[in-house]
């Protein structure tokens, strides 16, 4: 882990394996969202199970996705792509999402899909060649957001402990992580410093979270003034669901749609292997802040940032799945973390297809268990949101870096200015891009002012 | 008395916007979908408010399913007009989705509309 730029350019030029495999693996999220099987928009979900039993039309749910989709696109995944050189799933899975639930003909959706996949990675190919070749190089630039991200987001289980457990608790937390984070520096340095802090920080949100929902129960039952039964007392067992004879309608949806996935086990799989892949790959970046990791061939980092972000992540992706019927298009979003550090594709195969049945498998007794357990629930609400907080920061505060790297105070005034222009006109961009983004339009800017010899590019 | 919940990522966000804004014949109430969902069969609640990146994943979570979709409405990341809250509430939407970064431009119209119906 090192703080300063790393002179070489990334020189991120997709191979032909790598650009088959985003359009193979493009044209297989199409079909599969086609057949409304699994969607990438956590958004787009709920709205799924209407399809899928038949109360909507193709074309209403077309409408939905577009519209829950297209500001990602266009305000999250192509400025996040151009201005780290990576691959991301907004940028490919909302679109396959759209065109999958559009195509009429089951035929059409994998060529739309595919489609898509060969526009992105041409596209971007063509986009960092480009910005390599000029003369302020944003791309290397770039690289600058690694440190404010890896380590602002060190902090995210304090954050997430003092929304959900209040201010002692987080002091606690934040007091502990710190000083693993001095220690691991001191007696470890070749460690990634935040690596055991944010490992710690997790342990003890879930601890906090499982000991709460524990001593609830405890009270219920009693208040309740029943005996609890040893098999009542089995982790799995939903509170409340034990009233004889009515079928929680929760239960039978949850049923249902688990079911129906697990009958198309083998096509997940193989959706599993290729999502794994693409991660091997390291042109891809799953999570929000990832990509520049990625970029500048920190892998075993990624793996870390997004391995937390998932535990955010995977009771939205279950509960909405079960209510729906559909699942995630990248599952748990466990298969990148494994991805990015897996030494070969072969493995990734492999490993991919085995994480989704596992996976696919476990779903219907994940919902069990989170139906129990509701401070788990609430706290992968606060990990998402305390990681949302963390990483806009570090985002803007290393686009500023980056900025200055290209333009001194120029660059920060027009890359600052844009930001908050975004934010007075009702953030066009999605907060978390605009300040990648308006890195990007400086150094276009910036580009232009050389070539009108107006600006002489900063030598870093 | 109109009970609001609320749910998803800004469920606390939009609690204090909702308090703060001092509605009369107005409580809110911190929740999540799954809770709601029983709250609100039940007669024991009656607005939810879900947050969230889209504006519909987190924020409706499970309530379409449970509620069906004739109830549920997701503004996505838009921010609607007065207008447009008191037709959804004239057909009996009773929750809503939207984005966790339009907290402050969504909350009090929403709340508002709700409170005039109170």
């Amino acid at each position: 882990m090192s703080s300063t730029v790393s002179a070489a350019s990334t020189g991120l030029d997709f191979s032909l394996a790598q650009q088959l495999t985003v359009v193979a693996l493009c044209a297989l999220t199409a079909f599969i969202s086609h057949l409304a099987l699994a969607v990438f928009n956590d958004g787009v979900r709920p709205f799924m199970l209407d399809f899928v039993q038949g109360r909507t039309t193709r074309s209403a749910t077309t409408a939905v996705s577009f519209g829950l989709s297209v500001g990602f696109v266009f305000g999250l995944g192509a400025p996040m792509a151009l201005s780290s050189g990576v691959l991301n799933p907004w940028l490919l899975f909302l679109p396959t999402d759209v065109l999958g639930i559009l195509a009429p003909k089951k035929w059409l959706a994998p060529l739309l899909g595919g489609a898509w996949g060969a526009v992105v990675v041409f596209g971007l190919d063509g986009a960092n060649a480009l910005a390599h070749e000029l003369p302020v190089d944003f791309l290397t630039a770039m690289q600058r957001m690694a440190t404010p991200i890896l380590f602002l987001f060190t902090l995210f289980p304090v954050l997430a402990i003092t929304r959900q457990f209040g201010r002692l608790r987080g002091a606690v937390a934040g007091g502990v992580e710190l000083a693993l984070v001095v220690l691991t520096m001191k007696v470890w340095p070749e460690v990634f410093a935040g690596a055991p802090a944010m490992a710690v920080g997790v342990l003890l949100l879930i601890g906090f979270a499982v000991a709460k929902d524990v001593r609830r129960r405890r009270t219920e039952r009693v208040a309740a003034g029943a005996a609890p039964s040893a098999q009542e007392r089995a982790l799995g067992d939903p509170v409340g669901g034990g009233r004889p004879g009515e079928v929680d309608p929760m239960v039978s949806l949850f049923g249902t749609s688990a079911a129906r996935l697990r009958r198309h086990l083998p096509l997940f799989m193989v959706l599993g292997a290729g999502v794994c892949l693409l991660a091997q790959l390291h042109v891809f970046g799953g999570g929000e802040a990832t990509s520049f990791l990625i970029a500048k061939g920190q892998y075993a980092e990624a793996a870390q940032v997004d391995f937390y972000r998932a535990l955010g992540f995977i009771p939205l992706i279950a509960t909405t799945a079960l209510a729906s019927g559909a699942y995630g298009i990248v599952g748990f979003t466990l298969a990148y973390p494994v991805g990015y550090l897996l030494p070969n594709p072969w493995l990734a195969v492999a490993c991919g297809a085995l994480i989704f049945a596992g996976e696919v498998l476990a779903l219907s007794w994940i919902g069990k268990v989170l139906g129990g357990l509701p401070s788990v629930r609430d706290s992968s609400e606060h990990l998402r949101a305390a990681i949302g907080d963390t990483l806009q920061l570090a985002i803007l505060f290393g686009s500023l870096l980056a900025a200055e790297a290209m333009g001194g105070g120029l660059g920060i005034l027009i890359a600052g200015g844009l930001y908050l222009l975004n934010e007075a006109v009702g953030r066009v961009v999605v907060r978390m891009a605009a300040a990648p983004a308006a890195v990007v339009v400086t150094g276009i800017v910036l580009n232009l002012l050389h070539w009108l010899h107006l600006f002489t590019p900063v030598k870093t | 008395m109109t009970t609001i919940l609320t749910g998803g990522v800004g469920k606390a966000e939009v609690a204090d916007t909702v308090e703060r804004l001092a509605l009369a014949g107005v409580e809110v109430v911190v929740s999540n979908d799954m809770d709601a969902a029983a709250r609100l069969r039940a007669g024991r609640a009656d607005y939810f408010l879900g947050t969230c990146q889209t504006g519909a994943g987190a924020s409706l979570g499970v309530l379409v399913g449970l509620m069906g979709s004739a109830v549920c409405h997701t503004f996505g990341r838009s921010v609607p007009s007065v207008d447009e809250i008191n037709a959804l509430l004239d057909q009996g939407k009773k929750v809503f989705g939207f984005a966790v970064d339009q907290i402050d431009a969504v909350t009090p119209t929403l709340a508002g509309a709700i409170a005039a119906r109170a």
